[in-house]
């Protein structure tokens, strides 16, 4: 099992999940061509695995599309589930019994315990780009006259008014986004367990990560759905999920178990 | 999949995430395995991570005043996603994926093939004039 000099397969981990919990079968995963995920038990916990040729370096759209459709299957399969971060390989199936599963044990099966039941829904937004700078141009009148000013100058003397257009209109946008990314979390926040944002920017003015238990699943869809239609024409929005709690893993289980949020 | 997205008026509302997606999901996020294995732990030539890469800010607002001289203020459609917005992907929050992107890049059509997320890799990966020599992603 455990061979010293550089061979032709390791173990690819996804994650962490109870030992009894079902495997995702047909989920192709990691690897070209992706083989059969499959838990490494070690008592009441497992990691889920797959071979990958060691010598192919990682990172593929497959790859990495693999990476998040085995851990996002086990998700919506309401499998509590705690994601590695993508990459993580290790010699063999024993390395991962011995040097992973048995230390942690007690440590993974805490987090998953508070895991239990929950599941990352992602929300992400972009703005219609056309209606967000009419918007600003008619609620800004020093950015409209500005621009007014550059459409009378020759491209070549205008630089640096077109500059300073540019860094109104962006520090507008980011302003707004700032709003827009508040009212997301105020709406949908109270049906999650926790709420991680991402920092807003004026090209992703929305994106949040929250967890949510699975009795507020369809609520929270709804309301995700209400805040899509006060903001139609205006942002796009995205639901994605049930999801791997990406956002949540590391905090769950440094915090080893749920009391960090209930 | 236990979960079928229900139909949501407003919002879309995708059953698999695209590339996209996935990169802003799963990159730099989740357990770090080094934490726990020393040992065993193989090294792999990882074709994403990286390359942050900061851009001169200059750049970024001349984009957004040529999107604003573009705008025809007459006209009241407003449509059609943000090239602008892709563009910024680049100068803006998402240097960390850069990598990513331009590694993932070449791959997109074959993926967009059989992921069914169409329109959506397509707006969101359309190719777009770059102002700064491209970071290539090593390809094996």
């Amino acid at each position: 099992m455990s061979g010293t000099l550089p061979s032709d397969s390791a173990c690819y981990v996804y994650g962490i999940v109870p030992a009894d919990a079902p495997v995702p079968e047909e989920v192709l995963g990691v690897g070209d061509p992706p083989a059969p995920v499959v838990p490494v038990q070690h008592g009441e916990v497992a990691a889920l695995v797959s071979e990958i040729d060691p010598r192919r370096p990682l990172g593929t759209p497959q790859d990495l599309i693999g990476h998040a459709r085995v851990l996002d299957a086990v998700a919506a399969g309401r499998t509590p589930v705690l994601p590695f971060r993508f990459g993580a390989v290790v010699r063999d199936a024993a390395a991962v019994t011995d040097e992973l599963l048995a230390p942690q044990q007690e440590r993974f099966l805490a987090a998953l315990e508070g895991l239990e039941g929950f599941a990352q829904f992602t929300v992400r937004g972009a703005y219609r780009q056309d209606r967000v700078l009419r918007e600003i141009l008619e609620q800004r009148p020093d950015v409209a006259r500005l621009r007014e000013e550059i459409a009378a100058l020759p491209e070549d003397a205008s630089r640096y008014q077109q500059i300073r257009l540019g860094e109104l209109v962006s520090e507008e946008l980011t302003a707004r986004a700032r709003a827009d990314a508040d009212e997301l979390a105020a709406r949908l926040g109270p049906l999650a367990a926790a709420t991680a944002r991402a920092d807003s920017s004026a090209d992703q003015p929305v994106n949040a990560s929250f967890l949510v238990a699975e009795d507020s699943w369809e609520e929270f869809e709804r309301a995700a759905d209400g805040l899509a239609a006060t903001w139609e024409g205006r942002i796009d929005l995205r639901l994605l999920g049930p999801l791997a709690p990406y956002d949540f893993a590391s905090q769950l289980v440094d915090a080893r178990g749920r009391d960090s949020w209930d | 999949m236990s979960v079928a997205p229900r139909s949501s008026n407003y919002m879309s509302r995708p059953s698999s995430s695209g590339l996209v997606d996935v990169i802003d999901l799963i990159l730099d996020k989740g357990l770090v395995i080094d934490i726990y294995i020393r040992v065993s732990l193989v090294g792999i030539e990882l074709l994403t991570i990286d390359a942050r890469i900061v851009v001169a800010s200059v750049d970024t607002y001349l984009r957004f005043a040529e999107a604003v001289n573009r705008l025809d203020i007459t006209q009241d459609r407003s449509e059609g996603l943000p090239q602008l917005v892709n563009d910024m992907q680049e100068g803006g929050a998402r240097h960390k994926t850069r990598g990513a992107l331009e590694g993932v890049k070449e791959k997109v059509t074959d993926l967009i093939g059989g992921d069914g997320e169409e329109d959506e890799e397509e707006q969101e990966e359309r190719p777009r004039r770059r102002t700064r020599p491209a970071r290539k992603g090593r390809e094996q």
